[in-house]
């Protein structure tokens, strides 16, 4: 049987397939569905200092092909994640990658510090671009000099494997993931959501409560695909590529543009079996295709 | 948790309102009144998302479970047109239900046009268990409401409210229960589900009545499992107020905790 384990610069993981964070919880709602340590790894909701609330309702509406949400972060915060979360998710041997988002530089610096010093997570993935709060999120990740410092303050505070996701809405992705590349940042994540907004025409004004939403789903998988193929052309790092994933052929897609490994995020939602559906499948198209290796896929589109 | 229900029937119950039998013996057996399935339409992309419905009945001896939907959208039109035979991919029970009270007051159920699906599920169970029901049902016109006959123990009574006055009481259902309230109503204890303008001002004559208030609530979901965090409504703990998930921490929630 072909093997799926792959390496992403410092970070081994079993099998290709991640859950993405803030798309998953922390496992505990799909627990019943599928054993979580099946996972590549789980992502879990971007994590900030203090607990955060959340955005006022609506938070999410659907669209063609996909979906706007405008959550919040609601989290329960460093301390609340590794009390009631964590020894939960290390008992189930589920492969943690920990997101996390700050409201200012030093937010980002205490969590990646902190998280540093508790066994068991595998990685950091840092949240540059949620577009859904105010302070921090996406503020910071659409400037390649913020990108760089932030990147390079928290590279000096942790020697776990640094994944930097970049946002989407921004006129050149390259630009950001050199910046990253050249802070310390060991792998790329990409792509987070995509602005965009719904409004109720009855009511004549925007759907959501936070005005603004990001989009996700297939109805954003081409624009995901454009700029993984993109990033793999101008950096070096290995990617985690997501966007609309739902089936092989999807995550074939990244694959071909360059991600060594894929994220599945709103898919989760619709179908709750995505992921080890997914494995299964990349296992088998392997044995099709007669091929002993991912790696031997990883950017082929470029040749 | 993740199911394949065969289709037994689908029909038009009244104007734009439609009763889908479905069998699955599993998902019959673990269902309770307030519960909900979260329903895939098709495979294609579009429509992208499942949608919650409230149970209107499970029967464990035959394997049946009822959902009755008004047309909304894309979802519910794809819906109404499903044939018997067809597998339709059901993820459910999901929610928690009504709390059923060691009291012995009767019950009274307020139900605001398709709020009434869950009330039905609910009239039958405490019938069931021996405890006088009544039933307000309100609707914009006779022609939206539903026939109640073949959906209701007859042990049942109904009251019904109309807005154009085509059937019973002319306004508001939750008048209409004002009303018996004022006219010497005994203790009860009451269950809604409606429009959210409805439940609004349930809650808010309720602060006088004090009678025990439960409330089925509605909002946008994705996931149905309290993973997204999409369908959050604002709840009151002590000083505090918190969201919490209508998918799964509701959709009943007590009525004096619900923050508007």
């Amino acid at each position: 049987m072909a093997d799926l384990e792959v390496k992403l610069g410092p970070l081994t993981l079993k099998n290709p397939v991640l859950a993405a964070a803030g798309t998953f919880g922390f496992g505990e709602e799909y627990a019943s569905f599928f054993p979580l340590e099946k996972l590549g790894a789980l992502v879990v909701n971007g994590l900030t200092l203090k607990p955060r609330a959340g955005n006022p309702p609506p938070r999410i509406v659907e669209t063609p092909a996909g979906m706007l949400n405008a959550i919040g972060l609601q989290n329960p915060g460093l301390k609340g994640f590794l009390e009631q979360e964590l020894p939960r998710l290390q008992a189930g041997r589920v492969a943690i990658i920990v997101n996390i988002a700050g409201e200012n530089e030093e937010e980002y610096i205490t969590l990646a510090q902190e998280l540093s010093a508790v066994p068991g997570i595998l990685a950091l993935e840092v949240n540059l671009s949620c577009p859904n709060v105010k302070q921090g999120g996406l503020q910071f990740g659409t400037d390649a000099a913020n990108i760089g410092s932030l990147v390079a303050r928290i590279r000096r505070v942790t020697d776990l494997p640094l994944i930097v996701k970049l946002s989407p809405n921004v006129t050149d992705i390259a630009e950001l993931a050199r910046a990253a590349e050249n802070s310390g940042a060991d792998i790329l994540s990409l792509v987070n959501t995509l602005q965009g907004m719904v409004i109720d025409i009855a009511a004549r004004r925007p759907f959501l409560g936070n005005i603004t939403g990001g989009l996700s789903g297939p109805a954003i998988r081409p624009v995901a695909v454009r700029m993984v193929y993109e990033v793999y052309r101008a950096v070096r790092l290995p990617l985690i590529g997501m966007g609309g994933i739902m089936q092989v052929h999807d995550a074939l897609q990244f694959m071909l543009a360059g991600a060594g490994a894929v994220a599945v995020g709103t898919a989760n939602f619709v179908e709750p079996c995505t992921i080890p559906r997914l494995i299964d499948d990349l296992h088998a198209f392997l044995n099709t295709a007669g091929l002993s290796s991912l790696r031997e896929i990883v950017g082929a589109a470029h040749h | 948790m993740l199911f394949k229900a065969c289709v037994e029937s689908v029909e038009e119950l009244a104007r734009h309102s439609y009763y889908l039998l479905l069998r699955e013996p599993q998902l019959a057996a673990q269902s309770r009144p307030g519960q909900f399935l979260h329903i895939r339409i098709g495979e294609s992309l579009v429509p992208f998302l499942r949608r919650p419905f409230s149970l209107a009945g499970a029967c464990p001896q035959r394997g049946t479970l009822e959902v009755i939907f008004r047309l909304a959208g894309e979802g519910t039109a794809i819906l109404s047109r499903v044939k018997k035979g067809a597998v339709l991919n059901c993820l459910g029970p999901l929610g928690r239900g009504f709390q059923f009270s060691a009291s012995r007051l009767p019950a009274v159920l307020l139900a605001g046009g398709a709020g009434v699906a869950p009330l039905l599920f609910l009239a039958r169970a405490l019938v069931g268990k021996k405890r006088r029901v009544a039933l307000f049902y309100g609707a914009a016109s006779r022609d939206d409401l539903l026939p109640l006959k073949r959906l209701l123990p007859r042990e049942t009574a109904v009251h019904l409210a109309t807005d154009d006055g085509s059937s019973g009481y002319q306004g508001r259902v939750t008048d209409l229960f004002a009303g018996a309230v004022r006219q010497g109503m005994q203790p009860v204890e009451l269950y809604a589900c409606g429009p959210r303008p409805m439940l609004q001002v349930l809650t808010k004559k309720n602060e006088a009545w004090n009678f025990p208030l439960q409330l089925s609530l509605e909002e946008r979901m994705a996931c149905g499992l309290g993973a997204c965090q999409g369908c959050a409504v604002s709840i009151r703990q002590g000083e505090k107020s918190t969201y919490r998930m209508v998918c799964s921490d509701g959709p009943v929630f007590a009525a004096q905790e619900v923050e508007w």
